[in-house]
This record gives C-alpha cells, structure tokens and sequence, in this order.
C-alpha cells in the first residue's frame, strides 16, 4: 500500500455532520465518500435492497471498491441510511479502523454536551488506533484551517451571482473541498476563485435559482440544470453552502467550539429545525433577491421527501416560484426532470 | 420435531381451514373501548391533556404526567383493517408527499387532512406532540410535518443508536444524555399544559406496565409449546394494550383472561391448528395490516408463526423498585434497546436464539417498503440464519399498510415455493433459501 494512501481516513456523511477537523489534527486527510453516479451500484445491491437511497448503495460500492487505499472510515450519523448501513458495512467492508460517529438530532444543550463527548470518544479511537497524539492546540490549528478553506468557498460561491460560473463548476470545486488534503483544496479554491473572477459577467440568458433538497454529488445534474437555463447562485447543500456558511469559532476549548460548529449550521432534513431550514431559505432569497427555487429529491432520499410539501408550500405563499422534483440517482440524460425544467423556465 | 402426529401440508390454497381463536379473545374490545373513550373524553375536557406520541416512546411518563397517549401509528392501522387506507394515503400522495414514504405517515396525514371519523383512523388534535427516533427517522419527520400542520408544539427524544460492537462504557454515556432529556421534556409539558411530572402516579404507570410485559412474556412461553396455542393470526390485534395503554388495568385484565385460555389449551395439548401443525414460522416486520387473512393463508399449509418480535418488542422488562434517578436511566436503556431495532449482530444472535427456543422451522423477513430501516441487514440476517441455523428463510418485499403493494398471487407462489422447503427439510433434504 502507498503511503499517501493510508494517510487518508475516509468518511460516509449524509450531510455535514463529520467533524473533518479530527481527522485533520490527527495528520490524516479527510475524504468524504460521494460514491460514483457512473458505476453500477451491484456490489453494495448484494446486502441493500434496491428501495434504499440510491447515493448511500453508491457510497457503499465506493467503499468495498477503495477501503483498502484509505487508513479508516468513519460514519458519521445523519439519516436511517447510515445508522442502519453501519453494521452492513462493518460485515462487508474491509478496513482496519471503522468508527461510529453519533450525533444529536437536536442543537439544545444537551445535544452540545453530548456532541462533545461523541467528538472525544472520536480523537480517542483515532489516537488508540492509529498511536498519534491529538492535542486542543493541534485541533485548534485544523479548525483554523477549515475557516480558512470555507472563507476561500464563500469568496467563491459569491461569484455565482456575478459571474458567469456554470453550476458544474460550483459543485466541482465543493466536491474538490470535501476530497482533497485541505491545503491542496484552498489551493484549487484560490484558483477558481481566479480564473472565475476574469470571466464576463453573469449571462443574460440565464435565471437565477436557489437549489435546495437532496444532496447533489455529482456535475450531471447541474448541467441540467443549466441547460434548462437556471444558474444556482443559492443553496442549502451539504456539497454547498452548508458547508462553509458558519465559521467555527476559534476562541476558547476547540472541541467545545467543534461541537458547536455543527450544531449551528444550516440544517439539514436530517436534523430536527424545520422552521430553522426554512429560516435559512428565506433569508438566502431575501439576501438575493431570487425568486425561483428548485427543490429535488431523489428517489428514496426519505429526510427531503417528508420536508418538501411543507417547505415548498411555504415558499409558494410568499411568492416564489418553486419547482419541486423527484429525480433518480443517473448520470444520463433524465428526461423527465428535464420536461420540468423546461416547463419551469417557460413560466418565467 | 412435532409432538403430535401432523397431516401432510395442504397444498390446495382454496382448502378450508380452522384456526382455533381463543375463547376471550373477543374481550379485546373491552380494553379498546376504554382507551377510545378515555382518549376521547381527554380531548374534549378541557382540562385534560393528550398527546401523540409513537412506538418506543415510554408511555408510562406521559400516564405520570396525567396525559393521555394517542397513537397516530396504532389509528393508522385500524384504518388499514378498515380499508381506508390506500384512500387515505392516496390523499396524501395528492398533497405531494412521496409514493416511497411510510404508509403509516400518510395514512395518519391523509386521515387528518380529511377529517376521517375514529373507525376509519381518524385521531384528535393533541395538546402536545411528542416522539423519538428510536425505531427510525421517521417517526420525527413525520410528526414534526403534522406538529407544524396541526400548531402544536413538538418534543423529539434524540435515541442516540448503537450500532454493532458499541461498548457498555459508550452506551452509559449515551443514557446520561438521553435523562438529561427526560428534563427538558418536562420543563416542556410544563409549559405547554401545566402538568408535572407526578413521581407516584409514574411509579404506578411503571408497575403496572410491567405487569402487563410480564404476562405477555409469559404468554410469550406458551407460545413455545407444540402445538403452539396461539399465533400470530391472533397477537397482531391483542398486543393492542402494550402499545396504547401500557400502565392501564384494563389491559392487565384482558391479558389475564387469555392467559388462562393458554394455559388451558397447553394443558390440554391443543393448539391454534391442533393436529394440523406442521411447521412452526417466525416472523419479522409488521404484519400487513390490510390483509391479516395472510396468518390464515399460511394455516392452510399447516403454518403457524410462534414468535415474531414485532409485538415481543412492546414487552420489554419495565423498571420497578428502583428509585427514581435510576428508574429514569433504565426507562433511557430499554428505549434503545429494542428488539424491532436490534442492530445487526445482536438481531443475528437473538434470531438465533428464538429459533432454537421456539423450534423454528423457517423464518419470513417482511422487506417493508415503508420501512428501511427494518429491512436493513435483512440480506445478511437470511444469509446467517440460513447458514448458522439451516433453515429455510423468505424474504417477502411488501408494505404495512399500502395495500397496493401487496401482489396475491406472487405471495402465494414464494410461500409455496418456501413450504416445499420446510417440507424438503423435514424429510432430511438440505435446505435452499429464496431471494
């Protein structure tokens, strides 16, 4: 096994709920698993039935493919997905280190304290396992480098509303931060954020849309999406704004700062606060002054599914215009949703 | 392995067959009258509190709160049985919610949005929600969706999960943070209806809902005897009082009284299908509510489900004697470890276990449409039963309560196809599994 290869811990997150920073301060890069849209999903349809999440059976196929480049894996709990996965990847997935990583539903604080305790029983694994140190000033040091990165993104996914960046570009770049050792990421990041900023202004022809729902791991459902002749300069994604809206505070005990990092960013369907989740939306339209939305989901991603009917008519009643979705979980052409899509934008 | 000389399977699926109901069986609906109208009665004082809450909520805080627990997941069912709900959920699927989301949550969404009457599983307005995430997201989603609809405020138990190979050091920590809820819940009932926790009526509610597990469990014994004296065909609709009314005396009464009938049918010899039994199943998942003629399907083959863990999971040992501290963490411990949501290496060694204790012969894994969840790990559980236990297990992919995943005719064959393997067994062939 290469070297590099075994400095990765890789990670399965159904949304931004692992505490990459861990792994950071340990020395190790964190990678979160996105699975492949392209490949077919028959290794991980031995042991998951074809109703589950189509992503998370990626995710798993990625996993038995790969886990013998990675160090460890770790799961972080977000969605029934992968609570339940956990122990069908601990019988099927080989790697030398696979750690359950809980966290709470909630953001009161009890959910902070048991946050914490969750993120030391974490280092502690690592540690035990791996034989490395991780002290509060090398943790403080990763969180620092994770606002850097997530400055870097929100420089970046400032320019979706100026300039002409295509919606595969933006995602791109999110996937690159959520992949690549964390320096190597800012260094691509301070590059996009170059290359974009000498590009024209944002095109006439296009409108400006807010993307929200399901998770969107990969560049084919964004050109869709700009095909059909939207430009998503908003969002609430984990592979997006989520992911770097908050900064972590770096003041003060850094698991403590941590642990309320993830408690405080946009939620997600995953996580109890509708009325935060829609906070959320409203304000990004506000701030934008967009008035369509595009909420998808995709097949059997139940978290999104149950939120869309209120969220969406909640968005109708003070005036946007949304267009909710179901879409499957494919790389190709989907023609349906490109019916909707074309049928959204001929609404004005 | 039977005691008792069985004729050979009756192969014909139109045969008719007698399945022996116990003599009280019909004293259910004393037990269901009283929590209607209690439930009822709750909901129009307006003194009284009420509040919607799930499977793995412990019922007995909100008794020692003096709220009355009402069950969207329990009214969903009757409007199963009551075939409303395809009707119902069709409605909701009008409302924009998912063909793929439980059938429970639309049947309960779709009853609410169009004022269905009780008999067709229509439920009040509560005073409070409240839920956990101790069987699946889902229940937090969904009452979360109806708390907004409905205006009413929502408490949701965080049940942290412990997945395979969690220790007991972890497992503490996880309880401290669940007590540390049981807090906040109170300060929240407080709030929103004025009730406090009241320590005796609790320790009461707790007492009594142990008796009524202990005679379930007891119940449970029986169930190992050959011929079984009491099936599933019969304990989908009597664990009625474990769900709803757990620390009530009612229920207690009605559990006595079957008890008795067991126990005399056992002493007799008899059982649910005396001299026809011929295989002993398992069953895993919820049964199709729509369609509980399936228990009846399977008698025809001479098939009886002794043990299902479904209803055995609303029969965990209760806390008593303990002190309130501790009743409260052991409240916090049994929430997490239910049987419905065992984590998969624990499911495969308590699988194991009732298979050996109550002589199994095959087992069916209900892959529930509405529920993931409980269909995860399913595949390694046939794959270790079939291969640690040797015998045959069918995975049947269908739904609780959304009829129009139910397919007869496919059922049938797949349930012949799995007699015939019982059958092979018994005569010494080695046994194959179905996919």
């Amino acid at each position: 096994m290469e070297k590099n290869h075994m400095e990765t811990i890789a990670y399965f997150d159904a949304s931004h709920d692992m505490p990459e920073e861990v792994i950071a301060a340990a020395g190790f890069a964190p990678y979160k698993i996105l699975g492949d849209v392209r490949a077919s999903n028959d290794p991980a349809d031995r042991y998951l039935p074809a109703f589950f999440c189509p992503a998370a059976r990626s995710i798993m196929t990625e996993a038995l493919a790969r886990s013998g480049q990675w160090a460890g894996i770790v799961v972080a709990q977000g969605c029934n997905a992968t609570n339940r996965h956990y122990d069908v990847w601990k019988r099927h997935v080989p790697t030398p280190f696979l750690h359950w990583f809980n966290t709470p539903l909630k953001d009161d604080d009890a959910a902070v304290r048991f946050m914490k305790s969750e993120l030391w029983r974490l280092m502690d694994a690592i540690q035990r396992h791996f034989d490395v140190l991780v002290t509060g000033e090398m943790l403080a040091r990763a969180n620092q480098e994770s606002n850097r990165l997530k400055e870097r993104l929100r420089v970046f996914a400032g320019l979706r509303a100026e300039k002409d960046m295509t919606n595969r570009e933006y995602l791109s770049v999110m996937i690159k931060s959520m992949t690549l050792p964390k320096a190597e990421a800012i260094r691509e990041i301070d590059a996009a954020i170059d290359t974009i900023s000498n590009r024209g202004p944002f095109p006439g022809d296009k409108v400006k849309v807010l993307l929200t729902g399901s998770d969107v791991t990969y560049p084919e459902l964004m050109d869709q999406i700009d095909e059909a002749g939207f430009r998503v300069v908003r969002d609430d994604l984990s592979l997006g704004e989520r992911y770097f809206a908050n900064r972590i505070s770096e003041s003060g005990d850094p698991v403590e700062c941590l642990a309320r990092y993830y408690l405080s960013i946009p939620k997600p369907a995953t996580k109890v606060g509708l009325r935060q989740r829609l906070a959320y939306l409203e304000g990004a339209l506000a701030q934008s002054g967009i008035k369509a939305v595009i909420s998808q989901n995709l097949k059997f991603c139940e978290p999104y599914a149950y939120d869309a009917v209120l969220v969406n008519n909640a968005l109708k009643s003070r005036g946007y215009r949304v267009l909710h979705v179901e879409r499957e979980y494919t790389a190709a052409p989907d023609n349906p949703l490109a019916t909707r899509l074309a049928a959204f934008a001929e609404m004005g | 392995m039977n005691a008792e000389q069985p004729t050979p399977p009756a192969m014909d699926p139109n045969a008719p067959v007698r399945v022996e109901t116990l003599p009280h069986a019909g004293d259910l609906r004393w037990p269901m009258t009283w929590y209607f109208l209690t439930g009822k009665l709750y909901s129009l004082l307006p003194w009284k509190k009420t509040a919607w809450t799930c499977a793995g909520f412990p019922i007995e805080l909100l008794l020692g709160l003096d709220i009355f627990p009402l069950h969207p997941e329990n009214m969903a069912t009757v409007a199963a049985a009551q075939k409303q709900s395809r009707r119902l959920i069709e409605h909701a699927e009008s409302m924009g919610y998912s063909r793929d989301l439980c059938s429970y949550c639309k049947t309960n969404i779709g009853a609410v949005d169009t004022g269905a009457p009780l008999k067709h599983g229509g439920i009040a307005r509560p005073d409070i929600i409240t839920c956990t995430n101790t069987i699946c997201d889902t229940h937090w989603k969904w009452f979360q969706i109806q708390a907004e609809k409905l205006d009413v405020p929502l408490f949701v138990f965080d049940c942290p999960k412990i997945v395979s190979g969690t220790d007991d050091r972890t497992i503490e920590g996880y309880i401290t943070y669940m007590v540390e809820q049981f807090f906040d819940f109170f300060d929240f009932v407080k709030k929103h209806t004025g009730k406090k926790p009241d320590i005796d009526r609790m320790i009461k509610a707790a007492e009594q809902s142990e008796r009524l597990s202990a005679l379930w469990r007891e119940i449970y014994e029986y169930r190992k005897h050959v011929p079984s004296p009491y099936g599933m065909a019969e304990t989908s609709a009597s664990f009625f009082p474990l769900v709803v009314m757990p620390g009530v005396r009612s229920g207690i009464r009605f559990f006595e009284k079957i008890l008795g009938d067991i126990k005399q049918r056992a002493d007799q010899g008899k059982g649910t299908l005396t001299g026809r039994e011929r295989y002993r199943l398992m069953f895993e998942g919820i049964p199709f509510w729509y369609r509980m003629r399936f228990m009846y399907d399977l008698a025809r083959y001479g098939a009886v489900v002794v043990y299902e863990p479904y209803t055995f999971s609303f029969a965990p040992s209760k806390p008593v004697n303990l002190g309130y501290m501790e009743t409260l963490r052991q409240v916090a411990r049994t929430m997490m470890d239910v049987p419905y949501s065992y984590n998969l290496e624990k499911r495969i060694a308590y699988f194991k276990q009732a298979i050996s204790d109550y002589r199994i012969d095959g087992v069916i894994l209900h892959e529930n449409l509405s529920c993931r969840p409980s269909s995860t790990g399913m595949i390694d559980l046939k794959n270790a039963l079939q291969q640690e236990c040797d015998i045959p297990v069918l995975i049947i992919q269908c739904d609780m309560n959304d009829p129009r995943a139910f397919s007869e005719a496919q059922i049938n064959t797949r349930i012949e196809g799995f007699v015939e393997l019982m059958e092979r067994r018994k005569t010494h062939s080695p046994s194959v599994g179905l996919d």
